[in-house]
């Protein structure tokens, strides 16, 4: 049932030659398929601004209306505050639209691509390693 | 001028107000606005010429105050080349370690790296982390270096103390520096034998003494090579790449602390999920 719903939300999954983010520590980027990508639309039920990671749990309905919680992670918030980044960035209740690197087992988590919230804000998290 | 533009609208400013400077550069900010093709050539030449200024601006050689951001090809260790062959002591610490990053053929999802518990990253694999910048202080007896990532810091004392004979181990060691020349020459002991060289997991012992050597080289850039010294897990002192630490005098550092119950949230609802095989 997973399988086929992960399936019908990859909207997205071609080969990339996807930058190395910064994801510094706690050693999570291992688990991540950098080289495919999905897309999908989600609600967040949780922002987590804090370390290690900053990550966003979320809520994904297919076309059956089965909802799959998902969760996708990016830098620690000292970074990403460098980027615009804060407490009131997400927050529970808001639809998002959320790129990520799947998890490589099938898991429904991933690293967090690019964001897109109701307002149209667009951000990119594929930046080259410093 | 495009220079002189780019110091007025940055570090300058607020400094230099006089009306004919301040006009000067409001029309040619004004023209460079309505110009963007001019405008994207002068950000390049800009970029160029704060970096071919940084060769001419005077600094003060014995003077390493400011936030930085460390460089180096091997990222997060001392060097990728060049490792010195370990001890049966050490390889057997090296096998048993388990890194979460770094090499490809050494990381695993979920490994058993001590700051995956929040332990104190220690040094000198603090030293190695490009995406987090740190800050010098300079006082007349010592030398404070803060760094970004898990809110630590060292002290170097440069009152001309001695190294202590018999330190107790702690995670950042005891370090005094003098300058030998236009070099500030750090000796570092008293380490225990619970921190990672860096992320690929190299062992060190508690007899583990790391020199290094650093010298402002230009303006905006201070140049690093650090040995490590330890016989009872290198057969010889790993001589590291020469990094490069690159001034930021608008970078401010941030809290950036690792705490355990939030690492351990982390761990719940993120690291061992995405290792976890769906449905398991």
């Amino acid at each position: 049932m997973k399988g086929s719903l992960i399936r019908s939300l990859m909207t997205v999954a071609s080969l990339f030659a996807f930058s190395a983010p910064i994801l510094a520590h706690h050693g999570s980027r291992v688990s991540y398929d950098l080289s495919k990508q999905l897309t999908m639309k989600g609600v967040v039920t949780e922002y987590q601004y804090q370390n290690p990671h900053i990550y966003i749990m979320y809520d994904v309905k297919d076309e059956s209306g089965n909802v799959v919680h998902w969760g996708a992670e990016t830098n620690s918030p000292v970074v990403q505050a460098r980027f615009g980044w804060d407490r009131h960035t997400l927050k529970p209740g808001d639809e998002i639209t959320v790129t990520v690197n799947p998890a490589k087992v099938g898991a429904a988590r991933g690293y967090l691509a690019k964001l897109v919230t109701a307002d149209g804000k667009v951000t990119e998290l594929g930046r080259p390693e410093n | 001028m495009n220079y002189a533009l780019g110091e007025s609208s940055s570090d300058e400013r607020g400094l230099k107000m006089r009306s004919g400077l301040f006009g000067l550069v409001l029309a040619l900010v004004a023209t460079l606005f309505f110009m963007p093709t001019a405008s994207a050539q002068t950000g390049q030449q800009t970029a160029a010429a704060k970096a071919a200024a940084a060769k001419t601006q005077p600094f003060d050689p014995h003077d390493l105050s400011g936030v930085w951001w460390r460089r180096g090809k091997s990222g997060s260790t001392l060097s990728r080349n060049d490792v010195p062959p370990m001890t049966p002591w050490a390889q057997a610490k090296y096998s048993a370690n388990k890194p979460g990053i770094g090499r490809a053929d050494r990381v695993v999802p979920l490994g058993n790296d001590p700051m995956m518990a929040c332990d104190p990253v220690g040094f000198p694999r603090i030293s190695f982390y490009d995406a987090y910048p740190s800050e010098i202080i300079q006082v007349p007896s010592r030398v404070l270096v803060f760094f970004d990532y898990f809110y630590a810091h060292r002290t170097i004392w440069t009152d001309g103390r001695e190294l202590p004979k018999d330190p107790d181990p702690t995670w950042y060691g005891v370090s005094v520096g003098k300058w030998e020349g236009d070099t500030l020459v750090v000796e570092t002991v008293g380490f225990n034998d619970r921190t990672w060289i860096d992320d690929d997991g190299h062992p060190h012992s508690e007899d583990m003494r790391v020199e290094e050597r650093y010298r402002r080289v230009d303006h905006d850039t201070i140049e690093l090579n650090m040995t490590i010294i330890d016989p009872k897990a290198y057969t010889k002192p790993w001589v590291g790449e020469t990094k490069t630490w690159k001034l930021d005098p608008k970078m401010e550092l941030r809290e950036d602390v690792c705490v355990p119950s939030d690492e351990a949230k982390y761990k719940e609802e993120m690291r061992v999920p995405a290792a976890t095989p769906a449905g398991k």
